[in-house]
């Protein structure tokens, strides 16, 4: 595969061009990483390498032949591609009738049908689910699904968009083992990607990077390490140190088999005594009579402090905090919010909601106002809030999302999806809640928008706010939280300070999926006992010195 | 979730003999069925119909539970209805044989819908597709698409429960910021939902672009050419089908 210089804009004098004289080639049974910021032109690549767009300039070669003068059942047959939300991507309601899609549109007999089907159920691990229906699938089942209903096609090249973006971290390692599997049998894969995963980049045989339309660097995944954060990527916990330790000559794990942990990595009890923001006990919530949500759930969060509450899909996170602002209504157990029974119905249920601001995952799908201001203003007004008082609301919201004043009167819809993210996080800010609840509040952003919520939260919380997350990513819950609760099916499994809770971490979190430092240590404690279980980078790479 | 007790005639699988029924069979019988309950006069006739309707559940396999509860929609229109007769009763003056005529009407129109809701309940929303676009196939002569909505109609059912959720979100995430959405006159109830709706609309217009893209990326360009996995095949079981909800309306005309 061949791409000559190809450019596209979609409205040149307005927004200038989304790819400039891009140029590269792709070797039969390659697997290439095409890496990118958000806005660096990765999903109109990713359109115009699958013949979805046609470019203003250039083209785009396979085996010699331009995609867009090819038939276009040819070229179906030829490349498969793989986006990032599954949901969008099925198109029938039983997984073997949505994997059978291509090979229908494409006229074949049904036997070969079939035949096509079961063999793309079998190289997407699907086997088991042949007969379920796609509303019965877990979110990386789906996706599986969708990878397997691009297979079907019987095609040479997959392109695959952020295949794993919005799947939680087990079903990411397992998509990627059948990835890597496919690419074994000879599967030529494209993958567009805004960041670098420890797990899979030894995979990829190339790296392009691709920044505001131009590639701008190339080069094998090795070369790229000592690259990475000259072109604006974050290297993964694990190559910083492995960096270090060759650097030193240390050899790991084996060098710190006699290694005490040096007395300066201690972790304290907390010496504050906060106090208790929400008090809640043997919390029990089912969606109806058999499936229980929560069970008997008790837990306790601190005033002023930041909580990460972790677990895996479906042990009740987003159920157990929207029981916190009586979105969900108790069936049985208590709340106590500041010592009080948690309202349940009437108007100090809009008095709560003002108290304890909720943001959902992906916030910035509920925008609806004209301008940045009307959507800021929302909330307060619906709190009560008049003149002066709506406008300071509405500036300290914007401040706080450290959003600047003339975002104000822009429309939120022409915005990017991360100062989306900011303004809605900023609408819910507004009314100045003394509690904040984030849902996923980073999914789907690149590092400097994930920086940027990071260290707002930060300084939410220093301003006294008690601060919830939920999260998949255990690195952030770690490295950033006060505290740490862990769900597994509705129930606590653990609540406490990072360091307190690592050894159960340990125990629900399949290694692979560790953080890094987290995997690391462990490796170390299991030849020498007398190892601690770190998770900060810093701590880490302090044993180093001592060796 | 508040909206996701309400089932827009999700299917349902559970392998029964109505599921295998050809989908042009079930399209056939239904509308047999529903010509012939119609003009139903009295509980005694409606009750032979209300046999039939018993008898297709069972057959189906599908709970009374789930029936009744992705017939919700249907009751409001069915309490409308009923409000609305017994509103004409009480002016036409002879309240006792209207009160019974609105009774009637709505105990009708509830069997009437109960059929109508079984066909996506046993019926994948493309297999569905696949049957209507047989079924109106010979109008494309006419130069009616009926590939186009035929599919349309497919996906839409496909895609009902996934914007059910996305509404039961965005509703959740707009009380969260204090929303009244259940308060007020009427014409503030409609604006309240503005926050809800503009989201939602957003979304869809989002998502459809989407799906028609990946859809494009898997080859499909209309119905032309598509063959099928599992081709319709029209058995015995099929037109064995048709003839008895043929003849139990044909009977029913007798009379």
């Amino acid at each position: 595969m061949e791409v000559r210089s190809v450019s596209f804009s979609y409205n040149e004098k307005l927004t200038g061009r989304a790819l400039n004289s891009v140029s590269f080639f792709v070797d039969k049974g390659e697997r290439i990483a095409i890496l990118g910021h958000n806005g660096s032109g990765k999903s109109t690549l990713t359109k115009i390498l699958g013949g979805l767009a046609e470019p203003d300039e250039g083209s785009c070669l396979i085996e010699g032949v331009d995609i867009n003068k090819m038939k276009f059942r040819d070229l179906r047959s030829k490349i498969g591609m793989v986006f990032q939300d599954p949901e969008n991507q099925i198109v029938a309601a039983m997984v073997e009738d949505d994997i059978a899609f291509a090979p229908e549109n494409q006229g074949l007999p049904s036997e070969e049908i079939q035949r096509r089907v079961d063999t793309a159920l079998a190289a997407a691990d699907l086997l088991h689910k042949k007969d379920s229906s796609v509303a019965a699938l877990s979110g990386g089942e789906k996706q599986r699904v969708a990878l397997a209903g691009a297979l079907a096609a019987d095609v040479e090249c997959l392109i695959l968009d952020e295949p794993t973006a919005m799947l939680d971290p087990k079903s990411r390692l397992r998509v990627e083992k059948i990835l890597r599997r496919i690419h074994s049998e000879g599967m030529t894969i494209l993958q567009i990607t805004h960041q670098i995963e420890a797990e899979n980049f030894d995979d990829f045989d190339r790296v392009l990077v691709l920044s505001k339309g131009g590639i701008i660097w190339s080069g094998t995944t090795s070369e790229f390490w000592g690259k990475a954060e000259e072109l604006g990527f974050e290297l993964p916990d694990e190559f910083k140190i492995k960096k270090i330790l060759d650097e030193k000559k240390i050899n790991f794990p084996n060098d710190f088999a006699n290694f005490s942990a040096p007395s300066t990595i201690s972790y304290s009890e907390q010496e504050n005594e906060y106090e208790k923001k929400f008090k809640i006990k043997n919390l029990s919530f089912g969606y109806d009579e058999k499936i229980f949500a929560l069970k008997n759930l008790s837990a306790e969060i601190f005033s002023g402090q930041w909580l990460s509450i972790i677990g895996h899909t479906g042990s009740g996170k987003s159920t157990l905090v929207q029981h916190l602002n009586a979105l969900y209504k108790i069936q049985s157990g208590e709340i106590f919010f500041d010592g009080e029974k948690l309202p349940q119905k009437g108007e100090e249920v809009h008095r709560l909601r003002q108290r304890v601001g909720l943001v959902f995952q992906h916030p910035e799908d509920q925008l609806f106002s004209a301008t940045v201001r009307e959507e800021i203003a929302f909330a307060p007004k619906n709190a009560g809030f008049k003149m002066q008082e709506l406008e300071d609301a509405v500036l300290y919201g914007l401040e706080c999302a450290g959003l600047d004043k003339n975002f104000l009167e822009r429309n939120p819809l022409a915005l990017s999806g991360g100062e989306r993210r900011l303004v809605a996080i900023a609408s819910v800010l507004a009314t100045k809640p003394e509690c904040v609840v984030l849902d996923e509040p980073l999914a789907g952003l690149d590092a400097s928008y994930q920086k940027k919520i990071l260290a707002m939260l930060g300084q939410l919380r220093d301003s006294g706010k008690t601060v919830i997350t939920i999260t998949h990513d255990l690195d952030t819950a770690l490295k950033y939280s006060d505290r740490i609760l862990i769900l597994r099916n509705g129930e606590t499994v653990r609540e406490g300070a990072p360091f307190e809770v690592l050894e159960e971490i340990m125990n629900f979190i399949e290694p692979e999926a560790l953080p890094d430092v987290l995997r690391m240590s462990a490796e170390i404690r299991k030849i020498n006992k007398n190892f601690p279980l770190l998770y900060d980078f810093q701590d880490f790479v302090k044993c180093f010195s001592q060796i | 979730m508040f909206l996701s007790n309400i089932n827009l005639g999700q299917y349902v699988p559970t392998g029964s003999v109505i599921h295998k029924l050809d989908p042009r069979a079930k399209l056939f019988s239904l509308i047999f069925i529903i010509t012939a309950v119609f003009p139903a006069k009295d509980f005694f006739q409606l009750s032979f119909w209300l046999a039939a309707l018993c008898a297709v559940v069972f057959l189906s396999k599908i709970s009374w539970k789930i029936l009744l509860r992705a017939a919700r929609p249907v009751f409001f229109l069915v309490a409308f209805t009923f409000i609305f007769n017994l509103a004409a009763a009480y002016f036409s003056g002879d309240i006792l044989t209207a009160s019974y005529r609105a009774v009637f009407t709505s105990a009708r129109l509830i069997v009437l819908m109960m059929f109508a809701i079984m066909l996506p309940l046993t019926t994948a929303p493309l297999e569905l597709a696949d049957g209507l676009d047989a079924l109106l196939g010979p109008f494309e002569s006419f130069g009616f698409p009926a590939h186009e909505c035929s599919m349309m109609i497919g996906m839409a059912l496909r895609f009902i429960p996934l914007l059910m959720q996305e509404t039961d979100k965005i509703m959740r995430a707009q009380l969260s910021r204090g929303a009244r959405l259940d308060q007020g006159n009427l014409f503030q109830r409609v604006t309240a939902f503005f926050p809800v709706l503009i989201p939602l609309f957003i979304i869809i217009f989002r998502r459809a672009d989407e799906i028609a893209v990946a859809m494009e990326a898997r080859g499909y360009e209309g119905g032309k050419g598509r063959t099928r996995r599992k081709p319709l095949a029209w058995n015995f079981k099929d037109t064995a089908a048709v003839i008895i909800s043929g003849f139990a309306a044909g009977i029913f005309f007798a009379l």
